[in-house]
């Protein structure tokens, strides 16, 4: 197991850019790329927590448009996957609005 | 005491103590909702993963088949994807298998509820649709775990039976020599799943609340079908207490069944014809062995309901005649297709009517489409060269529609005519009193009519009011309201006034309570179930005309139900103590006592 905890955890904080907020098909490209790193992923919404390779738990956030989500992460490839992760929200998820 | 009691409307008298067995109709399907040992756990949850894989596997092929110009739709088989392999659904499942020692099925069942209820408190409606897609995924991973479900999946050993609904349709299917009782959610008094409940003689106790989420597969419970009370998890004295009772009502069973071939003659000579309703030609040895004396009531809808096809009259005038074989010399009366409140044909459910009971049913549906009727009258007719076959049409409202009906009848007698073929031309036409406009014309009709058969059950509904099946409003199903009372007197003297005779089919006629009151008015006979006929006889044996007559008097005095109610069940419970214990009359219902 990959050493996990605060210690190593890594956070970036995105915004939720596209008209329709954290919808279906936006969520499934959050969690099928979350799927692709071994790192233990979360979007945090205030008290929630979502497990970013869950398009269920991502979908139960319900994040509107301008909602700002915290991205944590933690796992050996951590920091590649809120790079990218991250670079998926500011794209708007490929085109979907 | 039991764990819980849980309490219904008893529709079929009698105890039974055993298992229970889910049957999960809303899904179509059993869920096996049972623990495992632990040391399977294992392979339960290895179960689970090579359904969900299996599920995948499906999607995957399914994706790779999506033509370029439905790319659209590719989309859909993703997010379903992606949920097959969710976490959220697969991982929790297996936690639940593991935590709860549960079935595979059971586990994704839970967890897919559990998301269900996360989904339901979402404020954003497109969201929370998306549940829609989680349900899909787990219906298929459940198919995937039960396999392809088979219509009749009884385990062995027999069992008390528990369903969300039983549908007359579903308890065909079933095999019932497999089910000791049965307890469903839905469903009033004298629902047709009722009725055949008592035709198979097995208890049964519908309209039960909390009955899902109380009960779960494999708990031992006591169904007391004769006061309407489940018990769940049952201490052992109401299990010594209920075995005790169980022998008693037998007992006592047996011992009216052997006087029920005597006739029913009261002590001071009077004589009533006491017939049976039922619904399959395979019944009529349970007529015959509880003594009945012809067949009042031969609701001829089945034949087209058990099949997917409608009957043609071949079919059904080999079920007419071997009906009116078996019975000769005594009568068999069949009344034609009466579709409608409960039981809807493809015809009518094509209506989509906003209220079935007041729709297109009974005799008006025969008139519209004629060429059904005209099928099954010359099945009819054919058969009652047979035996003694008379002809009832069911739900008249008013003469012309009993002319109208009587019209196509003369014609198709002509038809038969023109053909040569053999019928009774003198066969006997009678109509149901079911409708409130037909009781207070029943002078007029009863001119134009060979006899009257006064359906109890509907004309309760239609004079009061209510749907009997709805059990918000059950409680208002009152046998003895004076205004049936008086509808009921009014239609007999009638039908004495003109000649004809008038007998009640309803579940009134095999009230205890009730019987005595209907004597009173000189009733001509009775048509009932055939399981009750032997108790009826025996009160009808026992009593004498007189104090019916003074009963019904008596009656005819009070002003509102309680007091009626109250007045006959003092005076027929004193005659009749021990009988009485094992009826759930239908005047009884607001004091069900706990033991």
């Amino acid at each position: 197991m990959e050493p996990s905890g605060e210690n190593n955890s890594l956070e970036v904080v995105v915004c939720v850019e596209n008209e329709l907020g954290l919808h279906a098909r936006p969520a499934g490209k959050v969690a099928q790329l979350a799927q692709s790193f071994q790192a233990d992923i979360a979007l945090c919404v205030a008290d929630q927590r979502a497990d970013a390779k869950s398009i269920l738990d991502i979908l139960s956030l319900a994040a509107p448009q301008g909602t700002e989500i915290c991205i944590k992460a933690s796992g050996c490839d951590a920091s590649e996957a809120l790079e990218q992760i991250g670079q998926l929200f500011h794209d708007k998820f490929e085109g979907d609005t | 005491m039991a764990r819980k009691i849980l309490r219904g409307i008893p529709v079929s008298a009698g105890i039974s103590i055993g298992k229970a067995y889910f049957v999960n109709r809303q899904k179509e399907r059993r869920i096996p909702r049972e623990t495992i040992p632990h040391h399977l756990v294992a392979i339960e949850t290895q179960r689970l993963r090579n359904a969900v894989e299996e599920v995948r596997q499906g999607f995957m092929d399914a994706r790779a088949r999506v033509p370029e110009e439905l790319k659209e739709h590719g989309a859909i088989i993703d997010s379903h994807l992606m949920i097959c392999q969710d976490p959220k659904l697969v991982e929790s499942a297996a936690k639940n298998i593991e935590e709860r020692a549960i079935t595979a099925e059971w586990a994704l069942e839970r967890s897919i509820n559990a998301i269900g209820k996360a989904f339901s408190a979402i404020d954003d409606p497109y969201i929370r649709e998306r549940m829609q897609d989680v349900r899909v995924v787990g219906d298929k991973i459940m198919q995937a775990l039960i396999g392809t479900p088979k219509p009749v999946d009884l385990p062995a050993g027999r069992r008390v039976l528990m369903a969300h609904d039983l549908t007359p349709a579903d308890a065909i299917e079933l095999e019932l020599s497999k089910i000791m009782s049965f307890a469903t959610a839905e469903g009033g008094k004298t629902s047709h799943t009722g009725i055949l409940a008592r035709s198979l003689q097995i208890p049964a106790i519908v309209g039960v609340e909390d009955l899902e989420d109380s009960i779960r597969d494999g708990d031992l419970v006591i169904i007391d079908a004769l006061k309407g009370l489940i018990f769940i998890d049952p201490s052992e004295d109401e299990l010594a207490h209920y075995g005790d009772r169980k022998y008693q009502f037998e007992d006592y069973q047996k011992a009216i069944v052997k006087q029920c071939h005597l006739p029913a003659e009261t002590v001071d000579g009077y004589r009533l014809e006491v017939c049976a309703n039922i619904e399959l030609a395979e019944e009529l040895v349970q007529v015959k062995d509880n003594g009945g004396e012809g067949v009042g009531l031969y609701r001829t809808e089945y034949a087209f309901f058990n099949k997917s096809n409608m009957p043609d009259e071949e079919k059904l005038y080999e079920e007419y005649a071997t009906l009116a074989e078996q019975l000769a010399p005594q009568k068999v009366i069949l009344r034609t297709l009466d579709v409608g409140a409960d039981k809807l044909l493809d015809e009518q459910a094509m209506l989509d009517e906003a209220n079935p009971a007041l729709g297109l049913r009974g005799i008006r549906f025969c008139l519209r489409y004629q060429n059904v009727f005209r099928m099954q009258l010359r099945a009819m007719l054919r058969a009652s060269v047979h035996g003694n076959v008379a002809i009832m049409f069911p739900m008249i409202s008013g003469l012309k529609e009993l002319r109208q009906a009587r019209f196509v009848l003369n014609s198709v007698k002509s038809e038969l005519d023109a053909e040569g073929v053999a019928y009774n031309p003198d066969i006997p036409v009678g109509i149901m009193i079911e409708l409130p406009s037909a009781v207070m014309i029943a002078d007029t009709l009863a001119r134009e009519v060979d006899f009257f058969s006064i359906g109890t059950n509907d004309l309760i509904q239609y004079s009061l009011g209510i749907d009997r099946t709805n059990k918000h409003v059950s409680y208002l199903y009152q046998p003895l309201h004076p205004a049936i009372v008086r509808s009921i007197k009014f239609v007999i003297d009638a039908a004495h006034k003109e000649g004809i005779e008038a007998s009640v089919c309803g579940e009134v006629a095999s009230d205890p309570y009730c019987v005595p009151i209907l004597m009173g008015m000189r009733v001509d006979g009775i048509s009932i179930a055939p399981q009750a006929i032997p108790g009826i006889k025996r009160v009808i044996r026992q009593i004498d005309m007189e104090e019916c007559i003074e009963l019904l008097g008596d009656v005819l005095t009070h002003a509102t139900v309680s007091r009626i109610n109250t007045k006959v069940r003092k005076r027929i419970f004193k005659r009749f103590p021990e009988e009485l214990s094992f009826f759930a009359s239908l005047i009884e219902q607001d004091d069900i006592t706990e033991p």
